[in-house]
C-alpha cells in the first residue's frame, strides 16, 4: 500500500504566559490508502491537536508547529504557502468535527454551506451547486433533501448535523477525512447511525480516515489501525485486533481495563462487584512533563530507569509499534537523556533485576499475564 | 421497617416551552410523564435512555428540586398506608376525568351545573385528605420542616464537576456546608469530619482550604460526592456522575462509589445514557424512553435478554470493544420524538420494528413479564 499521509517527528507547542505546553511532542504515524486510522488517548494527549496539525489549523499565537514534516503524497504541507493550504483544505482533506452545532454556520442555509465548497473547489454554478448539495444530502441518508438544503442549522437534530458536516467533508471526494471525536456529542442510537454511514462512505469511495476519539469501543468497530497517545506522543501503535488481544504498554492496558465490557458482570467470591482496574492518578501537568517515561507516575509496572529515560516508539512485531521499557531497551534521544551517561543504564538495569528477584525476562511474562483481558 | 427505601408512584413533570421564538402560545413538555419505580435499601438502581427521555428530571423531581406536577415519592413507607393513599388517589383522578367530561359539554342544565360543583368540592375534599395521610412519609405533600429533615437522607452529585462546585467557597466550606446546617457537626468537630471524608473520596487533607479550580475533573468529581456523603444520606441520586469524565478517571470514581457502598450502607439511583457503566455499577436497571420507563429489570437478565423493541435496539447499538465481535450495530430507525407532542399510544411505535396494529392506538402499561421482566409493550418480540 502507499502512504498517502506521512507524518514525521510532528510538533505542536504552544506559547503562553511565559510557559511552553508541549501539546504535541514528537508524533510519527502515516495513513496508506483507504485505511481508517483510530487515535485514541484522553483529553489533552494531543490527538486532536495532531489533527489540527494536519490541517495546519493551528492558531498561531499561541500554537505553532516547532518541527516535523507533513507530507501529503509527497508534498510537505508545512512547507507550501496558505493560500495553497487553503486548495487542500476541503478537497483534499477534510475534517468533522465533535460538536455540529458551533461547527456549522447558524445564518447560512445548510444547502449554501455545502455549495459553498463544490463553489470553491469545484468552480460550480450556484445552481449545479445545489443540485449537487441535494444528491450529497440524499447520500448522507437525510429524508427529502429537496427541502432540507433550505433550512438552518438550528432545525436540525444534533444527529442529522453531524450528517451535513459529513456531506460538507465529502463534498469533495477528499482524501483523507479527519474525524475528530464525531459520535462523542451524540445519543448512542444516534452514533450507531453515524458511524453505519461513515463505513457505508468509506467502502463506497474509498476515503481515508483519520478517526480521533476517547472511546475505545468505538475504535475497536471501525478502525484498521490504532495509534494509543499519551501526553503529546505515541505510546502504541498496532492493528486493530493487536491493540485489544494483546496490548503492550501498561497505558493501553489500563484504558482497556478501565472500560466496564457491556454483558460481562464480574463478580468476586463473595458476590460483592469486582473492581474496575483503573489506571492510578491523573494525566502529567503538560508545562513540566516527567523527566522519564511520561506514564512511569502512573504506571502499575514502573522501573528504576522509566524515571530517568524516555523510551523509544520501536516496532516489536509487525506492524506493532512500542513505547516501553518493557519491551525494549531503546532509549529516546532528548536533551534530558544525553546528560545521562551509559554506565547509568547498565545500573538500572541491575537495579531493577534486584527489584523483581529474577531475570529481565519476567517483566515480559508479568505484563502478559495482566495484558491478556480475553 | 421495610426494605423498601424509596417509593415514586404516578410521577409526573411537565415544562411550559413557547411554540416558538416570537410566539406568545404556551406548549406543555411532558418531560416525566407517569414513573413508578421502587427502590430496595441497599441496592443501585440505574436509569438509562436517550437525552430526553426524562431520567435527570426524574432524579431532581426526587429531591424536589424540581416541583413536580403530581404523583408520590414515598420515603420509607409503610404499605398499608400506601394503599390506601393509593386508593383515593385513584377515586380522586376517576373523578376528576368526569368532571372533565362534564365541563366539556357544551350546554348545561342547573343539575348539571350542581353536580359539577358537587364533584369539584368532593376532589378538592379528597385530594386534601390524601395528602394530609401521606404527609408522614411522602416528600411531595411533607410539611416544610418534616421535609427538610427529609432532605438530607437524599443527597446527589451532578454531572458536571466544573459548574457543580461554588468557585467563591473553599472545599472545606463546600463540603462542611451541609452539616453546618443541620447542626451535626460544629467547629472542631466538623474539620475533623471535612477531613475524615476527603479521606475516604481519596482526597489530601491539604484539599480542605483549596478552591474548586485547582482540582482536575476527577478530583472534583470527589469534592462533589464527599459533600453527598457530609449528612450519612441514605439515598444518594447520581446524575452521570462520570459522564463529564476520562475513561481512565471514570473507572476511578465508579471504583469509589462501589467501595463508599459499603461503607455508608448507600442506596443509589445512578442515572446514565452509557449502558456499559449502568449494567457495571447497578443491581436493576430502568430504561426509560419519552418520560416513562418502559422496561425494568435485574442488571444482568436485562443485558442477556432484553424484553422491550427499545431496549433491544438500544443495546444493540452499542458497540463493543473487541474487534472480533461482529459489530452488526442496529439502531432504531430515526430521531426520538419530540415530548411536545409524543406519538400516540405507545410512544416507540414509529421506530419500533415490531409494531402491530394496535400499537398507535392503545398506551401499553407496564407489566410483569418473564424472568422479573416489568415492560410496557403490546408485542413483545422473542414470544
Amino acid at each position: 500500500m502507499d502512504k498517502l499521509l506521512d507524518v514525521k517527528g510532528l510538533k505542536t507547542h504552544f506559547h503562553m504566559h511565559g510557559y511552553t505546553v508541549r501539546a504535541v511532542d514528537g508524533v510519527d504515524f502515516s495513513l496508506s490508502e483507504g485505511e481508517t486510522l483510530g487515535i485514541v488517548g484522553e483529553s489533552g494527549c494531543g490527538k486532536s491537536q495532531t489533527s489540527m496539525s494536519v490541517m495546519r489549523l493551528i492558531p498561531d499565537p499561541p500554537g505553532k508547529i516547532e518541527a516535523g514534516e507533513i507530507l501529503l503524497r509527497g508534498r510537505d504541507l508545512l512547507k507550501i504557502s496558505e493560500p495553497e493550504m487553503r486548495k487542500v483544505r476541503g478537497n483534499n482533506i477534510s475534517m468533522i468535527f465533535q460538536e455540529p452545532m458551533t461547527s456549522l454556520n447558524p445564518v447560512y442555509s445548510i444547502g449554501y454551506q455545502i455549495s459553498e465548497v463544490l463553489m470553491l473547489h469545484r468552480d460550480m454554478t450556484k445552481d449545479d451547486a445545489l443540485k449537487e448539495s441535494v444528491r450529497l444530502l440524499k447520500l448522507v441518508g437525510m429524508s427529502d433533501p429537496e427541502e432540507r438544503v433550505t433550512e438552518y442549522p438550528f432545525q436540525l437534530s444534533g444527529g442529522l448535523r453531524q450528517r451535513v458536516m459529513i456531506a460538507i467533508a465529502m463534498a469533495c471526494e477528499p482524501d483523507i477525512m479527519i474525524a475528530d471525536e464525531p459520535t462523542t456529542a451524540l445519543d448512542v442510537t444516534i452514533q450507531a447511525q453515524i458511524l453505519r454511514l461513515m463505513a457505508d462512505l468509506k467502502a463506497r469511495t474509498g476515503t481515508s480516515i483519520m478517526f480521533i476519539t476517547h472511546d475505545l469501543a468505538v475504535i475497536a468497530s471501525f478502525a484498521d489501525r490504532v495509534m494509543v497517545m499519551y501526553a503529546g506522543v505515541v505510546v502504541e501503535q498496532a492493528p486493530v485486533r493487536d491493540i485489544f488481544k494483546k496490548p503492550l504498554h501498561p497505558y493501553t492496558q489500563g484504558l482497556l481495563g478501565s472500560i466496564p465490557v457491556l454483558g460481562e458482570v464480574k463478580k468476586r467470591a463473595d458476590g460483592s462487584r469486582q473492581l474496575l482496574n483503573a489506571i492510578p492518578g491523573s494525566l502529567p501537568d503538560h508545562r513540566n512533563f516527567p523527566k522519564g517515561c511520561r506514564f512511569a507516575p502512573r504506571c502499575t509496572k514502573v522501573m528504576a530507569r522509566c524515571w530517568e529515560a524516555e523510551p523509544a516508539l520501536v516496532p516489536i512485531e509487525e506492524g506493532h509499534q512500542v513505547r516501553c521499557f518493557l519491551h525494549s531497551d531503546a532509549v529516546q534521544e532528548t536533551p534530558a537523556y544525553a546528560e545521562v551517561k551509559r554506565g547509568q543504564q547498565r545500573k538500572w538495569q541491575r537495579a531493577d533485576r534486584r527489584a523483581q528477584g529474577a531475570g529481565p525476562a519476567s517483566a515480559a511474562t508479568g505484563a502478559d499475564k495482566t495484558g491478556g483481558r480475553s | 421497617m421495610s426494605d423498601t427505601l424509596i417509593k415514586v408512584t404516578g410521577l409526573k413533570k411537565t415544562f411550559p416551552v413557547k411554540a416558538s421564538a416570537f410566539s406568545s402560545k404556551s406548549l406543555t413538555l411532558r418531560a416525566v410523564d407517569g414513573v413508578d419505580l421502587e427502590l430496595k435499601r441497599g441496592e443501585t438502581l440505574g436509569v438509562v435512555g436517550e437525552s430526553g427521555c426524562g431520567k435527570t428530571t426524574v432524579g431532581r423531581c426526587l429531591l424536589r428540586l424540581y416541583e413536580p406536577d403530581a404523583g408520590r415519592v414515598w420515603i420509607e413507607p409503610d404499605a398499608s398506608l400506601v394503599s390506601q393513599v393509593s386508593e383515593i388517589d385513584e377515586s380522586v383522578a376517576a373523578m376528576a376525568e368526569e368532571l372533565a367530561t362534564l365541563s366539556g359539554q357544551p350546554t348545561k342544565t342547573t343539575a348539571d351545573k350542581a353536580r359539577v360543583r358537587a364533584l369539584k368540592q368532593r376532589v378538592l375534599r379528597d385530594k386534601a385528605r390524601a395528602n394530609q395521610l401521606a404527609s408522614t412519609s411522602d416528600l411531595l405533600s411533607m410539611s416544610r420542616a418534616r421535609l427538610k429533615a427529609n432532605r438530607r437522607r437524599i443527597q446527589m452529585v451532578f454531572q458536571d464537576p466544573w459548574a457543580s462546585l461554588n468557585p467563591h467557597m473553599v472545599v472545606k466550606d463546600i463540603v462542611g456546608e451541609g452539616p453546618l446546617e443541620y447542626g451535626t457537626h460544629s467547629g472542631r468537630e466538623l474539620d475533623r469530619w471535612v477531613h475524615e471524608l476527603l479521606e475516604k473520596v481519596g482526597l489530601p487533607p491539604q484539599a480542605a482550604n483549596r478552591y474548586p479550580h485547582e482540582f482536575s475533573g476527577g478530583q472534583r468529581q470527589r469534592i462533589g460526592i464527599a459533600r453527598a456523603l457530609a449528612l450519612t444520606p441514605s439515598l444518594i441520586v447520581c446524575d452521570e456522575p462520570v459522564s463529564a469524565l476520562d475513561v481512565s478517571i471514570q473507572a476511578q470514581i465508579l471504583n469509589l462509589l462501589i467501595s463508599l457502598q459499603d461503607d455508608f450502607d448507600l442506596t443509589f439511583i445512578f442515572i446514565a445514557h452509557d449502558l456499559s457503566v449502568v449494567q457495571y455499577i447497578s443491581d436493576r436497571v430502568a430504561v426509560m424512553y419519552l418520560g416513562k420507563v418502559v422496561e425494568t429489570a435485574e442488571a444482568a437478565a436485562l443485558y442477556a435478554n432484553p424484553r422491550h423493541p427499545y431496549t433491544i435496539s438500544l443495546l444493540a447499538a452499542v458497540p463493543v470493544a473487541d474487534p472480533e465481535h461482529p459489530n452488526e450495530l442496529r439502531p432504531p430507525e430515526g430521531d426520538v420524538p419530540s415530548p411536545v407532542n409524543p406519538p400516540s399510544g405507545c410512544t416507540f411505535h414509529p421506530r419500533c420494528r415490531h409494531r402491530i396494529d394496535v400499537c398507535d392506538k392503545v398506551i401499553p402499561v407496564l407489566g410483569k413479564d418473564r424472568n422479573g421482566h416489568v415492560i410496557s409493550c403490546h408485542n413483545p418480540p422473542n414470544g
